[in-house]
């Protein structure tokens, strides 16, 4: 029954998130780590479900949507390893075992999707033709949200509900260096997502300040937030002397 | 010149205002549903028509006009949806004036918003997704890591920066028009802001890749009875600490910038790597 809620909840969640109504506001809730909270509130289990969700949102950090193609889908990759993971007691390591392929599939549903939204496309050119403006906003809200509720409902809810006791028992079944490589892998892949963004933000003359990030944390052991209260003082005060300098100059 | 009075001046050929509040609401439309209708083939557009539609009825009172605004927007369209907010300025003042019957073409508002959304995108990307979204991100996931709720909350900010953001340069578009933007485009102060986005997500790249990234090696070897074991991992992190984790993200980096970019792959790449690393005893 509880498995029944929670893919039902996996299922309209994928839906309206992947709609991407609200930019960012549908980019923040359809995050692992957003998830996490009501899959644990069903579960009953919110603590766990927050621990694992985080580490599944570490994944995604700093995957950076280079030309609006992501190279991972973070929801659906949150979605369907939470739920398995509390539901069969996984670790956090092997939660971030399901996501990763979970999360490299929906990646092919969102190129479907942009792909039959060009259909969208050709009927809002016949009604601007006819000026009916109230056709155009059906074929770029309504419509494209309608048909993406058959590609995005069925995957979680399938996923889920019938994907929990395979994966329980391929868990189970597994080796222990394979365990053991999976967690190499949880803790690899994030490097990924920061090259890229490093790879985005394409900055050359900049890189020591990669440099000291690194090592002020890999010193000092300070939190994330104080490396972020540094870097943000940091940036600020050289801002503001160029600027002076530049002043002076004139 | 007050704000009332420069709305009232643009309204009097047509009878209708297009006021302040009308480009705030444009530009929320237009964050709300830029990427439902998302396609390969115009990416945006049908986003960015359908926030339109309301300034458009206020200005076009002949279907004609109307039905040839609708196909002006209905082009290829695609920008960053928060930093590209001028757009959606200057395209209603355009069309504004156009309205009026100034001499403005088709080709002329095409033309600025396919100029500038581009640029407009790069400074969003590395200011919205390769600065903020990470800061963010990584303080929620930290937040959380322990079992505490207040992490998702924190995932917030994100678009509540985005919108304060949002609402104020949609606004400064209309009023200062393209030629301004361009100028700011090439002024010091657009540069500035890249050149300190860029720093603080360079910098926190680096503290975050610190932090969460993680590669040690249980490497060992022995030297007959009686001697120390020469650990591998003593010996790296003697040298240097976390070394390993920062050669994979500068390893990844290069292979990037050299190789290629496809994500699937380096990230199949790595979990394969993984694998064979821990069956073989590396890592």
């Amino acid at each position: 029954m509880e498995l029944l809620v929670v893919s039902i909840f996996a299922g309209l969640w994928y839906w309206i998130c992947k709609t991407d109504i609200g930019y960012a506001i549908t980019h923040a809730i359809r995050q692992p780590l957003f998830a996490a909270l009501p899959i644990g509130l069903i579960m009953g289990d919110v603590k766990q479900a927050m621990i694992i969700g985080a580490a599944v949102q570490i994944l995604y950090i700093g995957l950076v949507a280079a030309g609006s193609n992501l190279p991972a889908d973070d929801c659906l990759a949150g979605l369907i390893a939470i739920p398995i993971a509390i539901g069969s007691g996984l670790t956090p390591a092997l939660a971030v075992a399901i996501a990763v392929p979970v999360g490299v599939m929906g990646v092919f549903v969102d190129q479907l999707r942009k792909t039959v939204n060009v259909i969208f496309v050709h009927m809002a050119d016949r009604y601007a033709e006819e000026g009916n403006t109230r056709k155009i906003v059906l074929a770029s809200v309504v419509y494209p949200t309608a048909l993406s509720f058959f590609f995005r409902f069925p995957i979680p809810f399938f996923a889920i509900l019938y994907g929990a006791d395979a994966v329980n028992s391929f868990m189970n079944s597994i080796p222990e260096w394979l365990v053991h490589g999976f967690s190499v892998a949880g803790g690899l892949l994030p490097a990924l997502g920061f090259a890229l963004t490093m790879f985005v933000i394409g900055k050359k003359e900049l890189f020591p300040w990669f440099v000291i990030g690194y090592f002020l944390v890999q010193f000092s052991g300070i939190p994330v937030i104080g490396a972020a209260i540094f870097g943000l003082c940091a940036v600020l005060l050289i801002t503001y002397y160029n600027n002076n300098k530049k002043n002076l100059e004139v | 010149m007050t704000e009332t009075q420069k709305t009232a001046e643009a309204g009097t050929e047509t009878g209708k205002l297009i006021t302040e509040k009308d480009i705030r609401r444009n530009w929320l439309t237009y964050y709300m549903v830029a990427e439902m209708g998302i396609s390969y083939e115009r990416l945006q557009a049908l986003g960015f028509t359908t926030a339109m539609i309301p300034v458009l009825k206020k200005l076009y009172s002949d279907p004609e006009d109307m039905k040839e605004a609708l196909k002006r927007h209905l082009v290829f369209y695609n920008t960053e949806a928060v930093f590209g907010s001028p757009v959606n300025g200057i395209v209603i003042a355009m069309e504004e004036q156009k309205a009026k019957g100034e001499p403005i073409t088709d080709k002329s508002i095409t033309g600025m918003k396919t100029g500038l959304m581009g640029p407009l995108a790069g400074i969003g990307d590395s200011i919205d997704w390769a600065t903020l979204k990470p800061i963010i991100f990584a303080l929620a996931a930290t937040l959380s890591a322990t079992g505490s709720i207040i992490g998702p909350f924190v995932l917030l900010l994100l678009p509540l920066i985005q919108i304060m953001i949002g609402l104020r340069l949609s606004v400064y578009g209309y009023r200062t028009g393209k030629a301004s933007i361009r100028e700011l485009l090439h002024s010091g102060r657009i540069k500035d802001l890249i050149v300190g986005a860029s720093t603080l997500g360079l910098f926190m790249m680096g503290a975050l890749s610190s932090t969460y990234v993680k590669l040690s090696t249980p490497l060992q070897f022995d030297f007959g009875n009686g001697n120390e074991p020469f650990v591998v991992q003593n010996i790296l992190d003697g040298i240097i600490p976390g070394l390993l984790p920062l050669l994979a993200v500068l390893g990844l980096y290069w292979w990037l910038n050299k190789k290629s970019q496809n994500f699937t792959v380096i990230m199949l790449i790595i979990i394969a790597v993984s694998i064979i690393g821990a069956f073989t005893g590396i890592f």
